[in-house]
């Protein structure tokens, strides 16, 4: 991964700091702990619960300390069930508590989609905004660690598909600081995917003051002017590698927010370059891929240059270990597509 | 009648019962004074005439849908009874007793069948909350006793003394979220107790095709909580036990499962025709003898609590009521189409506004895919 600390540069505006503030230098399995001990000393009403979370801390080790720290009704290890770790944090949430439940992968919350999407993103509208549902599902996604079946998945679409809830995904450190409390604060249920293969890939300095990070707006991660890289998570860095290796000014965008989009600030930049390549581990039928093509296609058609490409994984079943490199979208895929549509001429 | 039926199995009836079908009193009646038992003979009552007045606006097409208790009043009303205010009901489609026991009005319960948006019925009807909290009603039943034991699961870690209760049915032990909540509610010892509204049947399917457990109850034993089984037609025998449920929970001693027996008489709902898959003509008599309604008016004539005179009184009343709460429900004017985009996230997003714009648009006769630059535009 190496150091990429001049693309990782503090945007301490968006956080409302000093232009200097103390930072300490940490990967983002650990920015993801910190952030969790800062939101449940700021309130009580913050519990965690899921999985090998508490004397263990967390198979990645998110959780550890904690419970230590805030004792067994805060930080809450559960039976073997994600269905009953969902259910049970929306029944918690429905009483005015704030539970972040944590699945141990995202391929591992399949038999939870009962609760989530029968309680967990209805009830604010069934009630007619009268139960609140302020609940936080961490979820590590993504492949590229060399794991068993299931514990690669990149399945967002699945939840941007469905409406009441938000889907945040965090591609560095000090994002990540912002984003999960801005998450854990927001009174909406959202979905805050953490970038597996990039737990500990990358440190950056990250402010030791409290922060949030808005859920609404895209991040320009870096400014060019011929072709927009749409990206998320741990493809950022993919987009970073590729932009510094092709023959072309790369602005690249990171989502951050899933669902809703930033429409406005992908659409400012397409207008702008007149190129995009979207990067995605998800598989490309219905990836967000699609539907940032198609959103693209309704609203900057005649402001580009090349038809959209999309560097996804495949159509296929994450495949093993041995060839996964070559499922997973990688810098030359990402620089293959870049080249692509600034090669072609209509 | 076709062969295709299902033959019906009755369950056994070894369970807890205090009134028999007769209306004679086999054991000790649970200490209510008469205010009390008349308030629960009054609720009884207008849940029949509730649910007997739905089924008509449901046959003129005002309702879509009407799923009734009709046979099955004295389980959801006995467990009810025995809570206290600022306590949590988890409900479903057939526990009307414990809605109008707590003062749920009558005319938001008419509006959860007509179909309208929850803004929209919230805003119209000018209603008071009731002294107990109702999470919005199950429509698929289980997932509801996960969120209870959550819901419980709160009240344990924050140290309050009030109690959740949750009703299930019999198909709905068959669902995960059923187990999940029965295996939590065991681990974290929550304060909440349990009812499986045992009807024997599931829309088109019997109990014997749901589990092949002799009874419902004994399937909390495994997940290590205690556990009753009474005659769910007997409205102080579900009262009795839910009483000590909620009293174990209050205290601290854990989550109680209440398998009540009692009978589905009519069809799922008004969508549904039974004719097709049960053949009931021995089991409708047999359970028609053992109507929770007769038995508890039998026996409240036999110790003087209920007389004609009063009985007229509380038919005029729940009539009154009923037709004042249609009158309230009818009144209610269609929602705004734009409301379905109410209340998704708290905040509205670019597709949000422009999507209502786009709806709007052509609500007024005007094309909505106008906007080629995502710059957006008036509705």
């Amino acid at each position: 991964m190496g150091s990429e600390s001049e693309q990782l540069e503090l945007n301490t505006d968006e956080m409302s700091m000093e232009s200097e503030p103390d930072t300490e230098e940490m990967n983002l399995i650990t920015a993801v702990n910190r952030t969790l001990r800062q939101e449940m000393n700021r309130n009580e009403s913050v519990r965690l619960l899921g999985y090998d979370i508490g004397p263990l801390g967390g198979v990645y080790r998110g959780t550890e300390g904690l419970l230590e720290e805030f004792g067994g009704e805060r930080v809450i290890d559960t039976p073997l069930s994600e269905n009953g770790i969902i259910g049970t944090a929306a029944g918690m949430a429905m009483r005015g508590e704030r539970p972040v439940p944590e699945i141990e992968f995202m391929g591992f919350f399949y038999p939870a989609f009962g609760q989530f999407m029968y309680a967990v993103v209805k009830t604010y509208k069934r009630t007619g905004g009268e139960l609140e549902m302020p609940m936080t599902v961490r979820m590590p996604y993504g492949g590229g660690v060399k794991a068993l079946e299931y514990h690669q998945e990149s399945t967002e679409t699945y939840f941007v598909h469905t409406p009441g809830v938000r889907v945040v995904c965090a591609s560095t450190p000090a994002q990540t600081k912002g984003l999960l409390a801005e998450s854990i604060r927001n009174d909406d249920p959202v979905i805050f995917l953490e970038p597996k293969k990039i737990y500990r890939g990358v440190e950056e300095p990250v402010p030791t003051d409290e922060y949030t990070l808005p859920l609404d707006e895209a991040r320009v991660v870096r400014s060019g002017s011929d072709v927009t890289v749409l990206t998320w998570g741990a493809m950022v860095h993919q987009a970073n590698a590729a932009a510094a290796d092709v023959d072309a000014d790369v602005e690249i965008i990171d989502l951050r927010s899933l669902s809703p989009l930033d429409i406005e600030t992908i659409l400012d930049s397409v207008s702008k370059t007149g190129r995009c390549v979207v990067l995605h581990e998800a598989r490309r039928t219905l990836g967000l891929g699609a539907e940032l093509s198609a959103l693209i296609n309704e609203y900057a058609l005649d402001r580009l240059k090349a038809p959209i490409k999309r560097a996804t994984g495949y159509d296929a079943h994450f495949p093993g270990h041995d060839i996964e490199d070559d499922y997973l979208p990688d810098d030359d895929r990402a620089r293959y597509a870049i080249q692509a549509v600034m090669n072609y001429e209509f | 009648m076709s062969q295709k039926t299902w033959a019906e199995e009755r369950p056994p009836e070894d369970f807890y019962r205090i009134l028999d079908p007769e209306g004679k009193l086999q054991t000790d009646a649970p200490e209510l004074a008469d205010d009390e038992l008349l308030e629960l003979y009054r609720t009884f009552l207008s849940t029949r005439v509730l649910e007997e007045k739905m089924l008509n606006m449901q046959r003129s097409g005002e309702v879509s849908l009407v799923a009734r208790t009709f046979g099955e009043e004295a389980t959801p009303l006995g467990g009810a009874a025995a809570l206290q205010s600022d306590d949590w009901i988890f409900y479903t489609y057939r526990q009307t007793p414990a809605l109008l026991y707590w003062d749920l009005p009558m005319a938001e319960v008419i509006a959860s069948a007509t179909g309208h948006e929850p803004e929209t019925i919230a805003e119209q009807l000018d209603t008071e909350d009731p002294p107990v909290n109702f999470p919005p009603g199950y429509t698929p039943i289980g997932v509801n006793v996960t969120n209870a034991v959550g819901s419980a699961m709160a009240d344990a870690f924050n140290d309050r003394d009030t109690v959740t209760m949750v009703f299930t049915g019999d198909g709905s032990t068959s669902q995960g979220s059923f187990h999940d909540g029965m295996n939590f509610a065991g681990v974290f010892d929550v304060p909440a107790v349990i009812i499986c509204q045992n009807n024997q049947w599931a829309i088109s399917e019997p109990s014997q095709r749901q589990t092949a457990s002799e009874t419902f109850a004994q399937k909390a034993d495994a997940y290590g909580l205690p556990n009753e089984r009474v005659d769910g037609n007997d409205v102080f025998a579900v009262y009795e036990k839910a009483s000590e449920a909620v009293e174990r929970a209050r205290s601290g001693g854990g989550a109680t499962f209440i398998e009540c027996v009692t009978y589905r008489m009519g069809a799922h709902n008004t969508s549904d025709n039974p004719d097709l898959y049960r053949d009931d003509s021995e089991q409708r008599e047999y359970w028609e003898d053992r109507d929770p309604v007769d038995r508890f008016e039998t026996y409240l004539r036999s110790e003087g609590v209920l007389d004609d005179e009063t009985d007229a009184e509380i038919r005029d009343e729940i009539d009154e009521r009923v037709t004042d709460a249609v009158d309230q429900a009818r009144s209610i004017s269609n929602s705004e189409p734009e409301r379905m985009f109410d209340n998704t996230l708290h905040e509205r997003s670019w597709r949000e506004h422009h999507q209502r714009a786009e709806l709007h648009r052509e609500l007024n006769g005007d094309n909505p895919f106008v906007d080629f630059t995502g710059e957006g535009f008036d509705g």
